[in-house]
């Protein structure tokens, strides 16, 4: 691959990025050393775009780390010994790494050490909408929000300086929209860091106990004082200040983030961009407190325009009323918008065309509406999962009864959609273990408990759930997807493939050895392969019907990862074809297995398959109960 | 001529190549230096799911979504797609369609019907007077490669001048982000789609 332009030392040089690719180059630029987290969408480019470079500056030292707590620690580590380093992950991962986030922060910075939470309104790849700007209030500790790729390039580069110079870990947080929106960059010198490196031996400081911490705390709130007193000049703050009125009004807007943006695109669509007040906010916590007293002077009502919860709006309303004036002063917020979802543009449009009495008309919905029924992510053609989940439910249906199929996070959640519904539970990374322990115990012994779920997250944290399982004889089947990828997120490696963030080939961790260590009896471990439908049905059986703690491990690389390297390579996938004359039209293959290669022809009431997007797996082969489907030998 | 704000929204099913359009729509946008803005699906929505990319470029953009109804070009590589984001339209739209459908493999085994060229056809002449079906995943084939599709599409885009880039800068953009044993195919590919999009920019309603 040529080299990246995000990776080209030009300073001056104006490029197009990805909202990640920018956060890497604003990295590159601050002289970080190390990278470390865990793939999550919208983060996940992130670290990748940083191994980029390294090919060019080899000063990095990144990694994948096990999961986003480690990847945290890794960094910290990194900053206890001086060098600048950045923990990478997706919101939901914070909660991971919170435990030693929070008591961090009381320890606070020596190398800059910037934490990156990609926030994700709408839940588009994820759990849950968390607002992650409680971290920083809840750790007491600076949240610094981007509103464009340049500004987020700047903006970290800049929280590296900021973060050595209060001591203070940065909160770095982003929305899916900035993370994985391209804009104009230009891009910045690289830093060359020269400093001594290494360990400090100061106790007082990185021993957290009782005595330590009772004292490190009173620094974090001396620190969180600092930075409030400081807010007022920040860099990426600015106060726009109108003393005209709408309609007898003065109104001021506060945003941040890509907030700001749509909302500089609303004020401009109606053309009073200059007949209102702005605060722009690049710091969402501490807020400047200085530049919200001036916007209250100039303005009758304020309008806090952020997704998700209102905590701007809090802080803003609580200063107020420690002003006194929070009788004669409006602010809105949730009171117009919504507290859940992205905001679309038209929201910004119509709130503010309602708020300061402008025409705006809402799109008119056609007559004769045409309802497009949703086409919804699947598990892709070939993909082995979807064996693994035809076998479990085959089996389901052969004992005549029903499993608690208790799933996780990863590509295989989507088998939640028919035809499979192969999953029951979905909470948390590594979730699948826990609950199974859990429901395990009041399940009757008809119902076996499954805990399925993939490579990775079981690297992540299933591993210490499977020891509980052992030690607390909680009776489950564990059935580990192994495709040798993080597949969802963009196929990254893990400890199964020992392959590094580099590409290096490191040590690789074998799930069957992981397995017996963590206790699980030797004869309570099966393997198959995954394409292996029938065998794998019979041994999964006998796992299903097993007593104790049980472990199958089903494995075939991602589909898509070996079409990829079919590709690269000029190897051809086996053709598979349905012979019409067999075929009796009873579609067991479309409706139960639902492979998106399986067609139904509905004139001849017969199925064909879509060379196109066939990866020739052969399951459906064994499928097909009137042996129809066969593989076609090329002579 | 310099653009103020061009809104330009890209659908399709994941895998299609949405995502490389964005790419080089953007950097072609960014050759003529203006400020630019995309906002892209990644993650789980590209696993088959619809995927939509909103192209943001001119002297006055600032955030990356475009409001309903005000989108000028609506590019669309899967034809349902199209009529999925109907209310990103308005009269001025110009719908550029790539005459396929792909049905979700849940449409069989739900056994409900799903629209076809026609219907999506009729339905959104109801908001916009320009919509264009090009048969480009049939060009692509001809070509020997139908993952030129997305190229094709931009190759009309261009033709039909919807897009108020000059056509050097979209060259440019498409060969620097493919790697270069496609490059010959590709340049085909664009140079079919300017001619398809010649022949319909005629027809154009303005």
């Amino acid at each position: 691959m040529s080299k990246p332009n995000y990776a080209e030392d030009n300073p001056g040089k104006k490029i197009v990025m990805l909202g990640n690719e920018a956060i890497a180059r604003g990295i590159l630029e601050a002289g970080v050393v190390i990278g470390a987290g865990y793939p999550g969408t919208p983060s996940s480019e992130i670290l990748p775009a940083l191994a980029e470079m390294q090919k060019y500056f080899p000063h990095f030292k990144l990694e994948w780390s096990i999961n986003e707590k480690v990847g945290f620690e890794v960094a910290y580590g990194g900053s206890m010994s001086n060098v600048r380093s950045v923990a990478v992950m997706k919101h939901v991962g914070l909660n991971v790494a919170s435990d030693a986030f929070m008591t961090a922060c009381y320890a606070g910075a020596r190398g800059g050490m910037v934490v990156i939470s990609a926030d994700d309104p709408n839940c588009y790849s994820s759990q849950n909408e968390q607002d992650n700007r409680y971290f920083g209030l809840h750790a007491l500790v600076p949240v610094f929000e981007p509103a464009t790729p340049q500004e987020a390039k700047d903006m970290i580069k800049y929280a590296f300086n900021f973060s050595e110079e209060y001591h203070s870990l940065v909160l770095f947080r982003t929305t899916n929209r900035l993370n994985h929106g391209r804009g104009d960059v230009i891009l910045g010198e690289v830093k060359e860091i020269n400093r001594d490196y290494g360990f400090d031996w100061d106790r007082s400081r990185w021993v957290c106990l009782p005595s330590h911490s009772r004292v490190l705390r009173v620094r974090l709130l001396e620190r969180l004082h600092e930075i409030s007193e400081f807010a007022d000049e920040f860099p990426f703050n600015s106060l726009k200040l109108s003393k005209e009125k709408i309609n007898g009004v003065r109104y001021g807007f506060v945003a941040a983030g890509i907030p700001y943006s749509q909302l500089l695109d609303a004020l401009n669509f109606f053309g009073i961009t200059n007949k209102v007040s702005i605060l722009k906010l690049g710091l969402v916590y501490p807020l400047p407190k200085k530049l919200f007293k001036k916007l209250f002077e100039f303005t009758d009502e304020i309008v806090v325009v952020e997704e998700l919860e209102p905590f701007i709006e809090n802080i803003l309303k609580q200063l107020a009323f420690e002003e006194g004036i929070s009788k004669e002063l409006k602010i809105h917020g949730k009171d117009l918008f919504p507290q859940n979802g992205e905001f679309s543009a038209e929201i910004y449009l119509e709130n503010i065309a309602n708020l300061v009495g402008l025409p705006y008309e809402k799109v008119p919905v056609p007559e004769n509406m045409m309802i497009i029924p949703p086409r919804l992510p699947i598990l892709c053609p070939g993909c082995g999962h979807r064996a693994t989940f035809y076998a479990i439910k085959q089996i389901e249906k052969k004992m005549k009864t029903k499993f608690v199929n208790s799933s996780d996070i990863g590509c295989y959640t989507l088998a939640v959609y028919k035809p499979l519904k192969g999953i029951d539970t979905q909470i948390c990374m590594g979730g699948s273990i826990g609950l199974a322990n859990g429901i395990a115990k009041i399940q009757p012994e008809k119902n076996p408990v499954l805990a399925i779920l993939g490579d990775s997250t079981f690297f992540h944290s299933g591993i210490p759930a499977l020891i509980n399982a052992v030690y607390n004889k909680n009776n489950i089947l564990v059935v580990i997807l192994d495709n040798r990828a993080t597949s969802m997120t963009g196929f990254q490696d893990n400890p199964g493939t020992g392959i590094l963030i580099t590409k290096e080939q490191g040590i690789r961790v074998i799930i069957e050895d992981l397995v017996k260590g963590c206790g699980v009896s030797p004869d309570k471990i099966w393997v198959e392969d995954s394409y292996n439908l029938n065998k794998t049905i019979e041994k999964l059986k006998i796992a299903v019907k097993a007593e104790g703690v049980r472990v199958f491990i089903s494995r075939h690389l991602c589909s898509l990862v070996e079409a990829n390297r079919r590709r690269v390579q000029h190897i051809k996938p086996p053709i598979v074809k349905v012979d019409q004359d067999k075929c009796v039209g009873c579609l067991i293959c479309v409706n139960k297995f639902g492979c998106p290669a399986l067609n139904f022809d509905d004139s001849k009431k017969k199925v064909i398959i879509d060379q196109a997007t066939c990866r020739g797996c052969k399951v459906c082969i064994e499928v097909c109960p009137q042996n129809a489907i066969y593989e076609e030998i090329e002579s | 001529m310099e653009i103020k704000s061009y809104n330009l929204l890209n659908v399709g099913v994941g895998g299609q190549g949405v995502i490389r359009a964005a790419q080089i729509l953007s950097y072609a946008a960014l050759l003529e230096d203006y400020k630019v803005r995309t906002a892209e699906t990644h993650g789980m929505a590209q696993r088959g799911g619809s995927v939509a990319s909103y192209l943001r470029f001119g002297t006055e953009v600032e955030g990356p979504l475009v409001p309903r109804g005000k989108t000028d070009t609506i590019l669309a590589f899967e034809a349902s797609e199209a009529a999925r984001i109907f209310n990103y339209a308005g009269p001025q739209t110009v719908f550029l369609i790539n005459k396929s459908i792909i049905i979700p493999p849940v449409i069989h085994q739900m056994n409900i019907d799903y629209p076809d060229i026609k219907q999506i056809s009729e339905f959104l002449k109801n908001i916009s007077q320009n919509i264009y079906f090009i048969n480009a995943d049939e060009m692509a084939m001809n070509l020997g490669n139908r993952r030129t599709m997305n190229v094709v599409m931009l190759g009309v885009l261009s033709g039909s001048q919807t897009i108020p880039l000059k056509r050097e800068s979209l060259v440019r953009a498409i060969l620097s982000y493919l790697p270069t044993e496609v490059h010959d195919v590709n340049k085909k590919a664009f140079e079919m789609g300017i001619e398809k999009g010649k022949n319909i920019r005629g027809d154009f309603n303005e």
